[in-house]
């Protein structure tokens, strides 16, 4: 195993391969305070990418009800308890990643769900809700709290699916750090299905090789965002392209996003894969949970997302989401609207911070009708 | 009535007797020895009555991760026929589960016979070859045997309790069997487009590879091997028929190796029981 640095558990940290950051990365910033379920996300990806024969079952792109919902089934507590002592001190992990703990004669730590595991997405997740008249159907033993939380595969920098494949048929592009599993050399073994922590490697049982997200990367290779971005209906996500800390431009989305305002933040940091699909965490479930999944950022990052109607910057950016489908490389706010540019400084976008309000009377004077809401 | 049954008794004897005079225990050899015959390929063919048996022990896969660390299969008999241009192995391990749906979480039974590309006097490194010095692999899997035994290609086969709504390649709009539409399906299936069906519909359940080390599985520039595996009481007995290394004429030794992954056990790539290489007659004559 060789040693290679990842920012987000502040250590170095042991790796299949050395450490090779591509030139670019692509990452994402996702608003759960946002999300709604609406699963169009979902449906944009299946309709795009997975109505094949032996795809029936695969969802590239998911959206499950937190803390209980999870597709594949358990996908993460099982993880979490096969994984020991995940301390901080500080920003700095102190317990071991996946790959520091992976067993004798593996590459991983990691653990393979059966087929009935993705039998059931969403079923039953969002049932405590019962009937308006009688009550929740379901009691806790603790507060009722849920949020959504929509997942698709996070191209890591370290990928446990790359560094488990024992046939070198998983490649991460130099280009835009896509991870890309090769159709031509895969086997089939379902190494890359234990070993991914987010279980976003699924095998295809009708081809007889295992298949996953590719980041839509004939869109990216085109300066447009994923299918799942631009026909997310409450406009949660923003695609772009992240630098490490040391290199953060205030006038990247990403980078302002994740490395300045550090609202946005990385899916089980703990694990060890440097994940580059950020979260703007929930603000209204609890801080432990949170710190579980997102890491010791999560105190700053509500903080700073509670601040944001009084944070011009911060508030502006986020009407970005959304509201384009090319990428934006490069924005800035100028007054009460924000811009976006693509690549070759080309403006792709501008839109207000607050969308003009205008009130009409109720009655039309001039016309002497009453105005409706529908024609 | 009494009379009959006194003589039917010792005649019962005798029948049995003379039944297990004809099955003698088969002859056993220190060394693979590939007979001198017609190769068949059906594991329950008599010609395989004609060739010398081998015990090959196997030994855990824990050189390369990812490694098996629990022992499975413990040992596989081998026989071997040629005609001198074919070479025909006959594979039977115990095994008292078939495992042969591929799936999420589930794996597949195989064996697969390993021969070096070139006989040379050091062969190669048994852990499927070495840089520079390659290994010709065939590989036998239960679901190819059960695809080419008739079972159908659908997910419904593999799962019969599975709905599936639509694909968008079997609209209405699209004449089925059309170019247009074929191509729209293949679009669904990249693996497939890239010339890399790993399951399906298939003429031979066996597969022609070379390898040049661990990792480095490739398919053989052509395949021309045969097989056939069937279910015995206690587990499969497959027969893998190959063309005969270059160089190797009848009389001449060479080695062999063999592999057998139990997909019941989660058996699969590298996680593997295997031999080392085994000596290999190819006897001349009779």
């Amino acid at each position: 195993m060789a040693r290679v640095f990842n920012w987000q558990i502040g250590r170095e940290m042991s790796y299949w391969y050395p450490g090779s950051r591509p030139g670019q990365q692509f990452a994402a910033v996702f608003d759960i305070n946002k999300c709604i379920a609406c699963q169009t996300c979902t449906l944009a990806c299946k309709t795009t990418w997975t109505s094949g024969k032996g795809q029936e079952y695969m969802l590239w792109n998911n959206v499950e009800s937190k803390p209980y919902g999870c597709y594949p089934l358990a996908w993460d507590v099982k993880l979490l308890q096969m994984l020991d002592g995940q301390n901080w001190n500080g920003r700095v992990y102190e317990g071991q990643t996946i790959f520091e703990s992976a067993p004798a004669g593996e590459r991983v730590l990691g653990w393979r769900p059966e087929s009935r595991d993705y039998a059931y997405p969403n079923v039953g997740e969002d049932d405590c809700a019962g009937q308006v008249d009688k009550g929740a159907a379901l009691s806790l033993p603790h507060h009722n709290w849920f949020f959504y939380l929509a997942r698709i595969c996070n191209h890591c920098t370290y990928p446990a699916c790359l560094a488990s494949c024992p046939r070198s048929s998983i490649y991460k592009r130099r280009e835009d750090g896509i991870v890309l599993i090769d159709q031509g050399r895969c086997r089939g073994y379902q190494e890359c299905v234990r070993a991914c922590p987010y279980k976003k490697a699924f095998y295809n049982p009708m081809t007889g090789t295992s298949e996953k997200c590719i980041a839509c990367f004939p869109k990216n290779e085109q300066g447009l965002q994923p299918q799942c971005f631009v026909n997310c209906i409450g406009k949660i996500r923003l695609a772009g392209w992240l630098s490490t800390p040391d290199k953060a431009r205030a006038d990247n989305p990403i980078d302002y996003l994740v490395h300045i305002k550090k609202v946005a933040l990385p899916l089980f940091p703990q694990f060890g894969l440097e994940p580059n699909v950020y979260y703007i965490p929930p603000v209204h479930a609890p801080l432990p949970f949170l710190r579980q999944l997102f890491g010791p950022g999560v105190d700053d990052a509500v903080s700073a997302y509670r601040q944001a109607p009084k944070d011009a910057d911060l508030s502006g950016l986020l009407c970005l989401f959304g509201s384009t489908e090319k990428a934006v490389w490069r924005w800035s706010r100028q007054g009460d609207s924000v811009a976006g540019v693509d690549q070759h400084g080309a403006q792709v976008v501008r839109v207000p911070i607050r969308e003009p309000v205008y009130v009409r009377a109720a009655f039309d004077a001039k016309y002497q009708v009453a105005r409706v809401n529908c024609p | 009535m009494r009379t009959l049954s006194r003589l039917a008794l010792p005649a019962v004897i005798l029948c049995l007797l003379a039944a297990a005079g004809c099955r003698r225990a088969p002859q056993r050899t220190n060394e693979v020895v590939a007979v001198s015959q017609a190769p068949p390929l059906s594991p329950n063919d008599a010609a395989w009555n004609q060739a010398p048996e081998y015990l090959a022990k196997l030994l855990l896969q824990d050189l390369v991760e990812p490694r098996l660390m629990t022992p499975s299969t413990p040992e596989l008999l081998v026989r071997a026929i040629t005609d001198g241009s074919d070479i025909a192995f006959r594979l039977q391990w115990a095994d008292p589960a078939q495992n042969d749906l591929p799936g999420s979480g589930r794996f597949l039974d195989a064996c697969a016979v390993q021969l070096p590309k070139t006989n040379d006097a050091k062969p190669p490194a048994p852990q499927m070859g070495e840089p520079g010095r390659p290994v010709q692999i065939t590989f036998w899997r239960a679901d190819w045997q059960a695809s080419v035994n008739g079972r159908g290609d659908t997910i419904r086969d593999l799962y019969p309790n599975a709905s599936i709504d639509h694909y968008p390649f079997e609209a209405s709009s699209l004449e089925k069997g059309s170019t247009a539409q074929k191509e729209m399906a293949k679009r669904y299936a990249p693996a497939e487009a890239a010339g890399n069906r790993r399951v399906g519909p298939r003429a031979m359940p066996v597969e022609d590879m070379v390898a040049e080390g661990p990792g480095t599985l490739a398919p053989a520039p052509s395949s021309r091997s045969k097989g056939q595996g069937v279910r015995t009481r206690e587990g499969w007995a497959v027969v893998i028929v190959r063309p005969v290394p270059d160089g190797l004429t009848p009389g001449a030794r060479t080695v062999v190796a063999f592999a057998v992954w139990d997909g019941g056990r989660q058996e699969v790539g590298a996680r593997k029981m295997r031999t080392g290489w085994i000596p290999l007659l190819m006897r001349a004559g009779k």
